[in-house]
C-alpha cells in the first residue's frame, strides 16, 4: 500500500509540472486555434535561461521564476507578433509548420550555444526529501507543485477578474464577436502566447534542479503537452489540469507495475484512445 | 495530355542528370545516395501530405518498418534483401491502411498529433522488444547476398538503387497529376465536403493514398537501412526523421511533381556544405526555410520559381479600381 501511495504520489508531482505545460498551449489553442508545436521547446529554452542564470550568476532557479515570467511572455508575444500574426488566417497545417520551423530553430540554436551534452545543476535542495507517513516527496518536485498551484491561481485571477483576461476568453468564444465588441483580438492572441511561453518556460525552470537538460529535450515536451491537453480537451485550461495529473499518474503507476520501458507510451495510448473515442477530451466541452 | 507528356519527359531528363552524379561528384557519393533515397521517401510522403493534404509527422514509422522488416528477415531467416524489401513494403501498407482506418476519422491538427503518437509508440516498441529488434543497441548488416554479382554496399550500386527509387516514386506522382485518382485527393485536399457532394468518399481514398505512400517510403527506408548497414531506432524511426520527410516536401513544393526532389537537392546539400560550420545545428537551415517558405512563399520553391517566371514573362497585373474602394 505504501508502495502504491508512494507512486501515486510521485505521478501526482509531476503531473502538477506536465499540467502547467499542457495550461499554455491549451491556452493558446483554445485563444489562438492553432495547436503550438514549439511548446516544448519554450520550455527547453526556460531551463538553459534558468542553467545559464545559475552557472553564470549564481542565481538560483525559484529566484530567477520573475525575470522568467516576464521574459516569457515578452517573447512570446514577440514570436507572435513576427512569425504567427501573418499567417493566423491560413489554413492550419500552415500554422504547424510555422511553429514547427521556430521549434526547430530553437532547438538548434541551444545546441549552437550549449552544446549536446546534458547538463544540469546541483542546488543544495536537489536530493533533499520530505517524508510525510510512510511516503517520501522529492523535495524541489513538492516546491514546484507548489509554485505550480501559485501559477495556475495567478492565472486563473488574471483570465476571470481583469479586463485582458476577459478580452482573451472573449477572443476564444469567439473572434469576430469580440471585435465587434471593440476587443483589440491581436493583443489578445500576442498575450494568450505570450503567457503560453511564459507558463512553458516556469515549467522548464521549475523541472532544472530534478532533470538533466539536452538541447533536443523540448520535443519530449511538446509530445507531453499535447497529451495533456487532449486528455483535458484541447482550449480546456481547467480540463488541462486534470489531464496533465491523470497523465502524471498513469506514468508513475505505469512505469512502477507494468514495465518501465514503456512509461512513455501510456501517456500515448490513452492519447489515441481518448483522441478517437472523447476528441473533446474527458471533461466535456468548456473552454478557456 | 500535351503537358502530361511534357512532365514525363521532364521526369527522364531529370533521372539521366542524376545518373552522371556519381562521374561528377566521385568523392561525394554518401551525399548522392542520401539525396536520391530521400527525395524518393519525400516524394512518397507527399502522396499523403501534399497531393491528399494530410500533413503527417509519423512517416519515420514506415521507414522503420521497412528497413526493420529486410534487416530482420535477412539476420534471423536468410531471406536475401530484395525479398525483404517487398515483404516491407507489403507490410507497410496494411500497416498504413489499418492506421488510416483509425485515424482518418480525425481532420486537421488531431490527424497530425494521432500520426506523431503512432510512430512514437512504434519507437517505444523497437527500443523494448529486444529480442526481436536488438533494442537500442539496433541492428548490423554484416553480409548480404550479391545480386548479379553486384555488391549492395558499394555506394556506386546503392546509389543507382535509390535513382530507380526516385524514378518509380517520380512516375507514381507523375500518374497522380494527370489521374482520376489524383484529382480525387486534391478535391479531398481542397475540400472534403464538396469532395463527398461529388461523390468522392474520402476515408478509403485517403486510406488508398496512406497505403500508396507507405508502401513506397518503406522501399525508400529498405534501402536506407542497406545504406546505412547499422542502424537503431534513434535514427529510422525518430520523430526528426518524420519532420525532416515533410519539410524537405514542404520547402521544395507540396503537392508538386519535382518539388519533394528539388527539396532533397537544396536541403541535404546545404547541410553537407554547411556541415562543418553547423555541426549537429544542420537541422536549423531546415527550420528558418520552413519558415520563409510558409511566410512568403507558400507553394514552396517549385510555386516560388513559377510565380517568378509569370513575373518576368507577363506584365504586372493591372490591381482592379474597386479593389482600392474608389470608383472612377
Amino acid at each position: 500500500m505504501t508502495t502504491f501511495l508512494q507512486v501515486f504520489m510521485t505521478g501526482i508531482l509531476t503531473g502538477g509540472v506536465y499540467a502547467l505545460v499542457g495550461i499554455g498551449l491549451s491556452l493558446i489553442f483554445g485563444v489562438m486555434r492553432i495547436v503550438n508545436f514549439a511548446h516544448g521547446e519554450f520550455v527547453a529554452l526556460g531551463m538553459y535561461t534558468s542553467l545559464l542564470l545559475f552557472q553564470s550568476m549564481g542565481i538560483d532557479p525559484y529566484l530567477a521564476l520573475p525575470l522568467i515570467i516576464v521574459g516569457g511572455i515578452l517573447l512570446g508575444a514577440l514570436v507572435e507578433r513576427v512569425f504567427i500574426a501573418p499567417i493566423i488566417a491560413a489554413p492550419e497545417h500552415v500554422s504547424i509548420l510555422m511553429t514547427v520551423g521556430v521549434g526547430l530553430v530553437i532547438s538548434n540554436l541551444l545546441l549552437f550555444g550549449f552544446g549536446a551534452h546534458p547538463q544540469s545543476i546541483f542546488t543544495w535542495y536537489s536530493t533533499k526529501t520530505v517524508r510525510v507517513g510512510g511516503v517520501t516527496f522529492s523535495g524541489p518536485l513538492s516546491v514546484s507543485f507548489l509554485i505550480t498551484l501559485a501559477v495556475i491561481l495567478g492565472l486563473y485571477w488574471v483570465l476571470t477578474r481583469t479586463e485582458i483576461g476577459r478580452a482573451m476568453r472573449a477572443t476564444a468564444q469567439n473572434r469576430d464577436a469580440a471585435e465587434l465588441q471593440g476587443i483589440n483580438t491581436a493583443v489578445a492572441r500576442m498575450l494568450a502566447f505570450g503567457i503560453g511561453v511564459a507558463l512553458a518556460a516556469v515549467s522548464g525552470t521549475l523541472l532544472l534542479p530534478v532533470l538533466y537538460v539536452i538541447p533536443t529535450i523540448g520535443g519530449v515536451f511538446t509530445l507531453k503537452a499535447f497529451v495533456v491537453t487532449v486528455l483535458g480537451g484541447m482550449g480546456n485550461v481547467l480540463g488541462a489540469i486534470g489531464g496533465g495529473l491523470i497523465l502524471g499518474v498513469t506514468e508513475s503507476l505505469g512505469a512502477a507495475y507494468i514495465s518501465s520501458g514503456y512509461r512513455d507510451a501510456f501517456g500515448l495510448i490513452a492519447f489515441l484512445a481518448v483522441l478517437l473515442l472523447r476528441p473533446a477530451g474527458l471533461f466535456g466541452k468548456s473552454r478557456v | 495530355m500535351r503537358e502530361r507528356f511534357k512532365t514525363l519527359a521532364w521526369i527522364g531528363a531529370v533521372l539521366v542528370a542524376f545518373t552522371l552524379y556519381p562521374w561528377i561528384f566521385p568523392t561525394k557519393l554518401n551525399l548522392g545516395v542520401v539525396i536520391v533515397l530521400f527525395a524518393g521517401m519525400a516524394t512518397a510522403w507527399d502522396i499523403l501530405g501534399g497531393w491528399a493534404g494530410q500533413l503527417s509527422l509519423g512517416h519515420a514509422a514506415l521507414v522503420g518498418i521497412g528497413g526493420y522488416t529486410l534487416a530482420l528477415l535477412s539476420l534471423r531467416a536468410g531471406i536475401p534483401p530484395w525479398w525483404g524489401l517487398l515483404a516491407g513494403m507489403a507490410l507497410t501498407s496494411v500497416v498504413a491502411a489499418m492506421w488510416g482506418w483509425i485515424v482518418f476519422r480525425l481532420r486537421g491538427p488531431y490527424f497530425v498529433l494521432s500520426t506523431i503518437a503512432v510512430a512514437e509508440i512504434l519507437r517505444l516498441v523497437a527500443i523494448n522488444w529486444k529480442n526481436l529488434t536488438g533494442g537500442a543497441e539496433g541492428l548490423f548488416l554484416r553480409e548480404l547476398p550479391r545480386p548479379f554479382g553486384l555488391d549492395l554496399f558499394d555506394r556506386t550500386v546503392e546509389f543507382y538503387l535509390g535513382l530507380a527509387f526516385l524514378g518509380i516514386a517520380l512516375l507514381v506522382v507523375w500518374w497522380l497529376s494527370w489521374s482520376r485518382f489524383g484529382y480525387s485527393l486534391q478535391a479531398i485536399r481542397e475540400d472534403q465536403d464538396s469532395a463527398m457532394a461529388m461523390g468522392i468518399n474520402p476515408t478509403s481514398t485517403k486510406i488508398l493514398a496512406f497505403a500508396l505512400s507507405a508502401a513506397l517510403t518503406a522501399a525508400g527506408g529498405s534501402l536506407y537501412a542497406i545504406y546505412l548497414s547499422f542502424f537503431e531506432p534513434h535514427i529510422v524511426l525518430d520523430i526528426g526523421l518524420s519532420v525532416e520527410l515533410a519539410l524537405i516536401a514542404y520547402i521544395g513544393g507540396a503537392g508538386t511533381v519535382f518539388g519533394p526532389t528539388i527539396g532533397a537537392v537544396v536541403l541535404l546539400g546545404a547541410a553537407d556544405l554547411f556541415r562543418n560550420y553547423f555541426q549537429q545545428a544542420n537541422l536549423l537551415i531546415y527550420g528558418i526555410l520552413i519558415i520563409l517558405v510558409v511566410r512568403f512563399a507558400p507553394e514552396g520553391i517549385v510555386g516560388g520559381w513559377h510565380v517568378l517566371l509569370r513575373r518576368l514573362t507577363r506584365p504586372a497585373p493591372v490591381v482592379p479600381v474597386e479593389v482600392r474602394g474608389e470608383r472612377p
